[in-house]
């Protein structure tokens, strides 16, 4: 017997094959978001594992930096610390962690001088002089995603594969470079990644710039003596590694994890100390191109969690009311069958399976095409960074995770309607008695002033306000998908590109060294170019509410308003100069997170040491913390004119090889502006897919409800087609209900769209990267259409079904 | 003066087992102001005579002729226009709208017909003894207050004909009477031809026609008159 009510039951189910057939889809699509978000962010950060390891196939991760750009550390120097380090981490018994390596390295700016096709051309570079023997970090050459080997004589050079194929540099090339005053010639040996250079993007700054735009390179210790002209083992930086890795401080948490680092600083001091070295000391959590991507990973491992669940809410809403549907319209069938003595228990085993069936075939689908999902957005971030991701698994555990709480939600849906259904009294539901419902006095009330046709039209559309307050949260969320990411990469474009744009008119900024400055002079006036000084350091700190220590850019300019570098103020006035307390503009992103106002006073740390400062003026929010001052008020301070020259060329003149020689680097606002586009558009790559998806949910969505809402009100038209109303005037009123559904959903979905835009946006935001939301009105309007076109777009489904009815038939289904 | 004239009025199904002759041959003419019965036996091509008196359904040979005039049989749209502007129709289980009120489904006919009268509307529910209820919903009120506000919404757009199928099926002997009663007198007071087709004898008493179908054929036809009713 039950295997002839499974029987029916599938052959019922058939029949409504395109119902089915959504629900199968909508499975699908939970699971296969499912799967491909989750084995994203867990292969993410294998991504790092794999070339942070400290093993044979990884390059190592340093625990600290020991740095001083501007000394020369003889080897004896750095033996002597190493030393002394050694013996106090053996003496010192706070010390849990034990020390694996303590080694010296040049690292430098420099250029490249690098000629194609279309000349000749002075490219920003970054060198680093790593000896062969190196433990604490090494260049990553993963078989297969590199080439060559490292560099091993005087004469040779790695060169990081994220620029090889923009520069055209194969194995082989010879290559000519420059730090400071020094040139060479080197012979190209390898192509390999760093660890410290998973960004390309120069120090102090967010912003990778276009492929080929900064290089950076990897010599030998003996190729670094040769192109600095110092002995082999000079040092600017040591490196240090111990067993394990000891916490430190994550700059965008409220909690201080940093105690086990503090220590191992604790000893590091004191060797320093000892041994009358000159340095800052900086652990991962300060190391800025190593931070920014260990942020970039958690934020973009964050977001897949929203995501994931925003399309699994989506999915589930869609299940629910399609497969209680579904399953409501075989309340007849099953009150037939129980009239004809059938047990709950055997009527229940059929609607027990068919939800697991149906939830199977879906979860099958999405499981087999869930890898490819992952490896296609995995392909996607590798092309974003530039760095292969080699391992790619997905746990079983995800698979479980998704799959089991689909399938949950499939089953309840299916099988909670079937149970309710078979415990109806079949006489009611034969008689129809349980289809009787009394109307809404409330709504006859709003609506007894219009013309019938219009409120029989509201009265129809609210008639289930449970289905359509889940309709418009799936819409909701549905178009939070699509209008909070516009939004966000609205403001995105406007922090990142706008005030770069718009506000800055410099052509070149050539970096220089403490008085530097007068032969970059020189050449702005031999080239009829105009200059402005500027200094800018990530010098400052201060300690916020949660007494975390904050670290942020100082930035000196000659005037807020007519310079190269205009500063756009959102609130007070422009500082002025020589004042008791020194004036300054903070950027806006950096007043949220202190929670400061214009007015006040407050005391920041510059360069280590306290300093009273009065904030004058917030300026528009920019990607990194920045306090803005007038520059001899900060020369003053930190004692340096400037930091770096801005230029501004006349026609014809270009950046040259006499610049970079009397520079330690130069960048084109040209060049920052392609770089930041560039990676603009391939984020807006990954959000466009999103923004899509959204769109087509909310045509899914929409599209769900209205036809069971028109296949509910068959029996309403069809008895009006009966009654003589025509085909016309019945599509009127269900344009006017569509209109009425558009209407409501579209301004759910943009307050949906805020809020996605204000909770993705912090999201993204921490103290590092702040990520101001835009509320653009056009967005609004266009989601508003947008919702309200799909809803209209269905009316025609409406009128296709009045024009098919059979009313011949329908008049029996309503005589009987 | 014949409001209707079927001249072998045929209608043919085409099955898996062979063509069924739902109508073989009607011959049939009604006058204004009838009250017709069609009484008959499950199969016997009643309703099948009511849809084609409606213009729901298209005969498959024949002739059918409304106030002098062929009704339309093959346009979909051209055959609702002739029931919004000729035909009432009054369904077994009432079918009216359960979000509008007793009134208000009232309204939705003449405005769907082109007019809202909210005086007519109120007449009519006086017509049939429910003016107290006009601000009731359907599932607030009795199956027979129901049928009696069905009737009333069939005649609201003023129809020459009134067409009901098994109108009183649902309801019980006394509410049957009742609902019987407001029909003929609705008729009465506004002029309508009625037919209407049912399994119940009873009812015999409220036309002035009888007709008896089976198998598709007309087999008796019968005027009705007082003595008829007593016997």
């Amino acid at each position: 017997m039950s295997t002839l009510l499974n029987k029916r039951l599938a052959r019922s189910l058939w029949r409504t094959k395109l119902r089915l057939v959504a629900v199968v889809l909508m499975v699908f699509v939970g699971v296969f978001a499912g799967i491909t978000f989750g084995g994203y962010a867990h292969n993410l950060g294998g991504m790092y594992e794999t070339m942070q390891a400290d093993d044979d196939g990884g390059a190592n991760l340093a625990d600290l930096w020991i740095d001083n750009r501007s000394a020369t550390w003889s080897p004896g120097q750095v033996d002597a610390f190493c030393d002394s380090l050694a013996s106090e981490f053996g003496s010192n018994p706070a010390a849990l962690f034990s020390l694996d390596s303590c080694e010296g390295r040049t690292v430098t700016q420099g250029t490249m001088f690098h000629t194609n096709g279309t000349g000749g051309h002075l490219i920003n570079s970054f060198w680093h002089g790593i000896p062969g023997d190196a433990n604490a970090d090494r260049v990553w050459m993963p078989e297969g995603h590199s080439i060559g080997r490292t560099a091993a004589a005087a004469d040779e050079i790695v060169i990081d594969a994220h620029v090889t194929e923009a520069l055209e540099i194969e194995l082989g090339d010879t290559v000519n470079i420059s730090a400071g005053n020094t040139s060479a010639s080197f012979t190209v040996v390898g192509t390999g990644y760093h660890p410290l250079h998973v960004m390309m993007a120069p120090e102090g700054t967010l912003f990778p710039p276009e492929s080929g735009q900064y290089v950076v390179g990897y010599l030998s210790d003996t190729g670094m003596a040769r192109l600095t002209g110092h002995a082999v083992g000079t040092s600017n930086t040591i490196v240090l590694d111990v067993e394990g890795t000891p916490s430190y401080d994550l700059p965008d948490t409220p909690e201080y994890e940093g105690e086990e680092i503090d220590v191992l600083k604790g000893i590091v001091d004191a060797s320093l100390s000892a041994t009358e070295l000159d340095a800052r000391v900086r652990d991962r959590g300060q190391n800025e191109p190593v931070e920014v991507m260990r942020q970039d990973l958690e934020g973009t491992k964050r977001t897949t969690v929203p995501f994931t669940v925003m399309i699994a809410s989506i999915a589930s809403i869609t299940i629910v009311l399609s497969l209680q549907r579904l399953v409501q319209s075989q309340a007849k069938e099953i009150a037939v069958l129980r009239t004809l003595g059938v047990k709950r228990s055997s009527l229940m085993t059929g609607y027990l399976v068919a939800p697991l069936v149906i939830g199977g075939i879906g979860c099958a689908l999405g499981a087999l095409a869930g890898p490819w999902g992952m490896n296609g957005m995995l392909d996607f971030y590798q092309d974003l960074v530039g760095m292969p991701i080699i391992v790619r698994t997905i746990p079983s555990s995800i698979y479980l995770t998704v799959i089991g709480s689909t399938m949950c939600v499939v089953f309840l849906s299916g099988a909670f309607p079937a149970w309710k259904a078979s415990r109806l009294d079949p006489l009611e539901v034969l008689s129809g008695q349980n289809e009787m419902r009394v109307g809404s006095n409330l709504l006859r009330k709003l609506t007894s002033w219009m013309p019938t046709t219009l409120g029989l039209s509201i009265r129809s559309s609210v008639r289930k306000p449970i289905r359509l307050t889940m309709t418009f949260i799936a819409v909701g969320i549905s178009l939070m998908l699509f209008g909070s990411i516009q939004m966000m990469s609205a403001g995105l474009e406007e922090t990142m590109v706008g005030g770069l744009e718009n506000d800055q008119s410099w052509d070149a900024q050539v970096y220089i060294m403490p008085d530097g400055e007068q032969p970059v002079f020189d050449w702005a006036e031999n080239n009829s170019a105009n200059y402005e000084m500027l200094i800018e350091m990530p010098l400052g700190s201060v300690a916020d509410a949660d007494d975390i220590e904050r670290t942020f850019t100082l930035v000196g300019i000659d005037s807020f308003e007519s310079g190269m570098r205009a500063v756009s103020l959102l609130d007070g006035k422009a500082p002025s100069g020589n004042m008791a307390v020194t004036q300054v503009v903070m950027e806006e992103g950096s007043m949220r997170f202190l929670e400061w106002n214009v007015g006040e006073q407050q005391t920041v740390h510059i360069n280590g040491a306290p300093h009273d400062v009065e904030i004058v003026g917030t300026a528009t929010a920019e990607l990194a913390r920045t306090m803005y001052f007038l520059r001899g008020d900060l020369s003053e301070i930190l004692g340096v004119n400037a930091t770096s020259i801005y230029l501004e060329f006349p026609e014809g003149v270009e950046v040259d090889s006499a610049l970079g020689e009397v520079s330690t680097g130069v960048v084109k606002r040209q060049t920052l502006l392609d770089g930041i586009n560039s990676l603009l558009d391939q984020q807006t790559q990954i959000f466009q897919t999103m923004m899509y998806l959204g769109l087509l949910f909310t045509i899914v969505v929409m599209f769900n409800t209205m036809i069971m809402n028109v296949a509910e009100r068959d029996f309403e038209l069809a008895t009006l087609r009966v009654l003589g109303a025509s085909t016309r005037s019945l599509g009127l009123m269900l344009l006017f209900e569509s209109l009425l559904i558009g209407l409501i959903g579209g301004i759910v979905g943009v307050l949906f769209a805020y809020g996605g835009a204000v909770g993705l946006a912090a999201s993204f935001s921490s103290w590092q990267f702040f990520v101001p939301v835009t509320i653009v009105p056009s967005v609004a309007w266009q989601l508003m259409t947008g919702v309200i076109l799909i809803a209209v777009a269905m009316t025609p489904f409406g009128i296709w079904r009045l024009r098919r009815m059979d009313l011949v038939e329908k008049v029996k289904d309503l005589s009987s | 003066m014949s409001l209707l004239q079927m001249n072998d009025l045929q209608r043919h199904y085409q099955t898996p087992a062979g063509t069924v002759k739902a109508l073989d041959g009607i011959n049939l003419e009604i006058q204004e102001g009838e009250r017709v019965i069609l009484l008959g036996p499950s199969g016997s091509g009643k309703t099948t005579l009511l849809n084609c008196l409606s213009a729901l359904d298209s005969p498959t040979n024949g002739m059918y002729m409304f106030q002098g005039t062929e009704v339309p049989r093959s346009h979909s749209e051209k055959m609702t226009s002739f029931r919004r502007e000729n035909i009432g129709y009054v369904f077994q289980f009432f079918n009216l709208l359960q979000d509008l009120t007793v009134l208000e489904n009232i309204h939705l006919i003449q405005e769907l017909a082109g007019k809202k009268d909210p005086v007519r509307a109120k007449e009519l529910l006086k017509l049939v003894g429910l003016e107290a209820e006009i601000n009731r919903f359907p599932g607030e009120i009795s199956g027979g207050q129901q049928q009696r506000v069905a009737i009333a919404r069939s005649i609201a757009k003023r129809p020459t004909l009134l067409l009901g199928d098994e109108l009183t099926g649902n309801l019980d002997t006394e509410t049957s009477n009742k609902v019987m009663e407001a029909l003929v007198h609705a008729c009465e007071q506004e002029n309508i031809t009625a037919v209407f087709v049912t399994h119940d004898e009873g009812l015999v008493k409220y036309a002035t026609r009888v007709i008896r179908i089976d198998s598709g054929k007309i087999i008796s036809d019968q005027k009705v008159d007082s003595s008829d009713e007593e016997a």
